[in-house]
């Protein structure tokens, strides 16, 4: 079975708009949003209403979490002053066009989706999150401390821990010795599909592939794709600077 | 939030065509199957395509798992008898219930407290395990307390209720049969499936705070009767439709 995870869209519809074309050809079994639908450009109604029309199970992203609930905390840690009053003003802008109806479904999203498979009798269990198990907002980079991973995973009961948030895809095999065999943990950063930040201005998401043989002690047996997508950028960019949001959302886009 | 859960299609194409169109009016914001794509009907590759291009997330059923293992030679397919539905399968659709997963859990943090639901074809221990209306309370207490189960979904039965038990602490859980799309049991032959609301003030100690609606959809009953009465499936199996038994 394939599974399509995509996340942290931040209400850039253009770019939503091609991740599905993209993903109507890759024959996805099933598909999951990790959150972040909100945010950062013009259309969070018109991502939120796409999503529920297709009716895909999405989980809550920070960004979601704080529009739900009307407050002016994103639970994004921005480093420099002047990051934060950009982020101020984009919080301000989402709540004050994100309509009733579409800000009652960002409130009533689940936290966490477990996925539980049990081939050939053995447990594997596929954790969707959208920053870390334990807080909704915890970044975890690619650089990230393999045993804090590690143990981040093991307290989750996550074989393999799909996630988004910091909007840099990748995949990272974690080999744990339990007793003398040896099996593997993977954790899958899903990227953006209307924020990327790493350098590659395109949309990114994830094909997870998990067949009758997967399993924990082969680590070849899960497939994982980090997928990229071109789309209007500049429709985009240009949406952000004809808006009250700062112009730099719009230059972020168009660099990744 | 309102999401739609189904179980039981049981390879009955016409039942399901009817109940998506129920469903595509009602716009529910997420879509789950409990299981039992196939068996006791003759088409379970259109039911599974029609699953997989609408990239619903389902579990396993138990009768899902028959394909693990089947070998099919040309003589099964001439073979009358229940396994015949089996049989039929692709290869394709094989694979894909094959690593269908065995349970779901979605987890809420609403307000300051956890409330979670836990999606299982059978029981949390088993996918072939009855969870029926009348269970005994504290054997299903058990059973969700293991799992850490708030709001139980299950399948399986064919017959749909929604059973709310009170906790030693004075908290509900709840238990939501889902009945089944496509071989009710229940006296009532339509098709079954559950509108289930969350909203933002949903809680594990006010049992009134979610809300179960049952869909009840009428479809063509004789069209999927007749088709199971010129097949190789067991005669009875048509009269099982007509009767919801």
């Amino acid at each position: 079975m394939k599974i399509a995870l995509f996340s942290d869209i931040h209400a850039n519809l253009p770019a939503l708009e091609a991740f599905f074309k993209d993903v109507e050809t890759r024959n996805a079994d099933a598909m999951y949003c990790l959150g972040d639908l909100v945010g950062y450009n013009v259309w969070p109604n018109e991502v939120i209403d796409e999503i529920r029309k297709r009716s895909i199970p999405a989980i809550a992203g920070n960004y979601d979490f704080g529009i739900g609930r009307a407050s002016d905390d994103c639970g994004c840690a921005y480093k420099t002053d002047e990051e934060k009053a950009m982020g101020k003003v984009s919080i301000s802008y989402t709540n004050e066009i994100i309509k009733d109806e579409q800000r009652a479904y960002l409130r009533t999203l689940p936290a966490h989706i477990r996925l539980e498979f049990q081939l050939n009798n053995d447990p594997l269990n596929v954790l969707l999150v959208h920053g870390s198990p334990r807080k909704v907002n915890e970044y975890l980079f690619e650089d990230r401390d393999e045993k804090s991973l590690m143990r981040i995973m093991e307290q989750a009961e996550a074989d393999i821990m799909c996630f988004g948030h910091t909007h840099k895809p990748y995949h990272r095999i974690l080999p744990a010795a339990v007793t003398k065999d040896v099996h593997y943990r993977h954790a899958i950063n899903i990227g953006s599909v209307g924020k990327p930040k790493d350098d590659d201005p395109r949309g990114g998401y994830v094909l997870l592939t998990i067949n009758e043989n997967s399993s924990i002690k082969d680590k070849d047996s899960i497939r994982v794709e980090l997928i990229r997508f071109a789309y209007d950028v500049e429709k985009a960019a240009k949406a952000v600077e004809d808006s009250p949001l700062p112009n730099a959302y719009a230059d972020m886009l168009r660099n990744g | 939030m309102r999401i739609a859960f189904f179980s039981d299609v049981h390879a009955n194409f016409p039942a399901f065509e009817a109940m998506l169109r129920d469903m595509d009016q009602q716009q529910p914001d997420a879509v789950y199957c409990l299981g039992d794509l196939v068996g006791y009907h003759i088409w379970p590759n259109e039911v599974i395509a029609e699953i997989r291009k609408r990239k619903i997330a389902s579990i396993a059923g138990n009768h899902d798992l028959k394909v693990i293992g089947l070998n099919t030679n040309p003589g099964d397919l001439q073979q009358p008898g229940k396994k015949y539905a089996y049989h039929i399968i692709k290869e394709m659709a094989r694979d894909y219930l094959k690593t269908l997963p065995a349970y779901m859990k979605l987890e809420y943090q609403l307000n300051n407290d956890v409330l979670k639901l836990y999606l299982a074809h059978g029981s949390p221990r088993r996918v072939d395990e009855y969870v029926l209306i009348d269970t005994d309370q504290q054997y299903v207490l058990d059973m969700m307390n293991e799992a850490g189960a708030d709001i139980l979904f299950v399948g399986h039965s064919h017959k749909p209720y929604h059973r709310v038990l009170q906790t030693a602490e004075g908290n509900y859980k709840h238990v939501i049969n889902t009945g089944s799309v496509g071989k009710p049991k229940d006296g009532d032959a339509r098709a079954c499936y559950v509108l289930f609301t969350i909203n933002e003030n949903s809680l594990a100690h006010d049992a009134n705070s979610i809300h179960v609606e049952f869909r009840r959809i009428e479809y063509d009953i004789e069209k999927a009767a007749k088709a199971l009465e010129e097949s190789l499936l067991p005669i009875e199996l048509a009269d099982g439709l007509r009767y919801a038994r």
